[in-house]
């Protein structure tokens, strides 16, 4: 979205914005104030929502250590708060740089992975539960784009 | 029993720090550039590298690779200094304390952020006393023609003293292969000094990374 709207900004230096561009441009306040919904609502339901994801992860994965288990939640819980930002400024190189091209090699040497693969699992579908379809969509490629390269054991062997 | 409430407020850790594009800022006005702590940063044009290292080569001639080796040592341990403080506020946390993979992170998105090109330590030959660290696309050495031996004085002088800070004993640095000869990429060895005297002959005999560094290994 900021992304858009700079580039009708520049546009505008040569000439007025034609009906057609300004109708962009107020077709992306609206998805702002859309945008801003869906990130206060994941905001209020954090809680909630990472409560589920544990409870899945220690009834289906008991044998887990505690210890790895809060590792993981508390990358997600960080990875999240990330995809909510982007999400609201639509901008999916602010996911890369921060944090696209920092962990990967992390979750890797401590060979997280499968872990983390389940709780996204589980926090992808309490994602779809919390939010209504439409909001979820919104959402949804910012999930991915992390997944992808978070969660594909080739992706992080790639150097940064 | 896990505390999501506990968790949620030990989630706070922020991501990359040096993410490039808030790690640099400029004012134009006053024609400064500076990382997102306020230090100072200086942006070094090719030129001015090209005519550092000619003219120091034409007072010192096969002395400036020392002089450029003992830069990098001492800019190295005021970077270390630095990188430490930035590091260890950013991330409320002592950069003793963290985990080598995040340390090495950090250390690569550093390097990326400052446009020195891309680094890799690799730690295969730690058990037997030896760092390996690759460059690609060093920001120092592209302008150097007609070189004879490896050239990155500086980063190899740089390397040896953030390992040395980090590890907290002396160790030297030796480079293997080098961009200006031809090399896909710059190969430094680190060690303590006395392992690595053979090191610096082998390259000058024109011997391979992988025969220096197996013949270091064997002993």
């Amino acid at each position: 979205m900021i992304t858009e709207i700079d580039s009708l900004i520049y546009q505008a230096e040569a000439e007025y914005l034609a009906q057609k561009d300004l109708g962009i441009f107020k077709s992306q306040i609206l998805y702002l104030s859309e945008r801003l919904k869906i990130y206060e609502q994941i905001r209020d339901q954090e809680t909630e929502i990472f409560q589920h994801v544990i409870n899945q992860i220690v009834n289906n994965f008991p044998d887990e250590p505690e210890s790895k288990v809060k590792r993981a939640v508390k990358r997600w819980m960080m990875i999240l708060r990330y995809c909510s930002m982007a999400m609201l400024a639509n901008d999916s190189q602010y996911l890369e740089q921060r944090i696209l091209e920092w962990l990967p090699e992390q979750i890797a040497a401590q060979h997280m992975q499968d872990l983390e693969q389940n709780l996204y699992g589980y926090l992808y579908k309490r994602l779809k539960k919390s939010l209504e379809n439409e909001q979820f969509s919104v959402l949804q490629p910012y999930l991915e784009q992390s997944k992808n390269v978070l969660l594909n054991p080739k992706a992080a062997l790639k150097p940064a | 029993m896990i505390n999501v409430a506990d968790l949620i407020s030990e989630s706070n850790i922020p991501g990359n720090y040096f993410a490039p594009n808030t790690y640099l800022q400029g004012d134009f006005e006053s024609g400064l550039i500076e990382n997102r702590q306020g230090g100072r940063l200086l942006a070094l044009p090719e030129t001015l590298i090209r005519g550092l290292y000619s003219g120091l080569f034409a007072e010192l001639g096969s002395a400036t690779g020392l002089v450029l080796y003992n830069c990098g040592r001492k800019w190295g341990k005021n970077f270390f200094r630095r990188f430490s403080e930035e590091v260890g506020s950013y991330y409320r946390q002592p950069v003793a304390t963290m985990e080598m993979i995040e340390l090495v992170q950090c250390l690569k998105q550093c390097w990326k952020a400052h446009g020195w090109g891309i680094i890799e330590p690799n730690f295969d030959h730690y058990q037997q006393g030896f760092l390996v660290v690759e460059i690609t696309n060093s920001g120092f050495v592209n302008e150097i023609t007609a070189a004879e031996q490896p050239s990155c004085f500086i980063e190899a002088g740089l390397l040896s003293a953030f390992f040395s800070e980090l590890a907290e004993t002396d160790l030297h640095c030796v480079q293997t292969t080098c961009e200006s000869l031809g090399a896909s990429s710059n190969l430094f060895i680190l060690g303590l000094k006395k392992r690595l005297e053979s090191v610096s002959v082998m390259v000058e005999k024109g011997q391979t990374h992988t025969a220096i560094l197996q013949s270091l290994t064997a002993n």
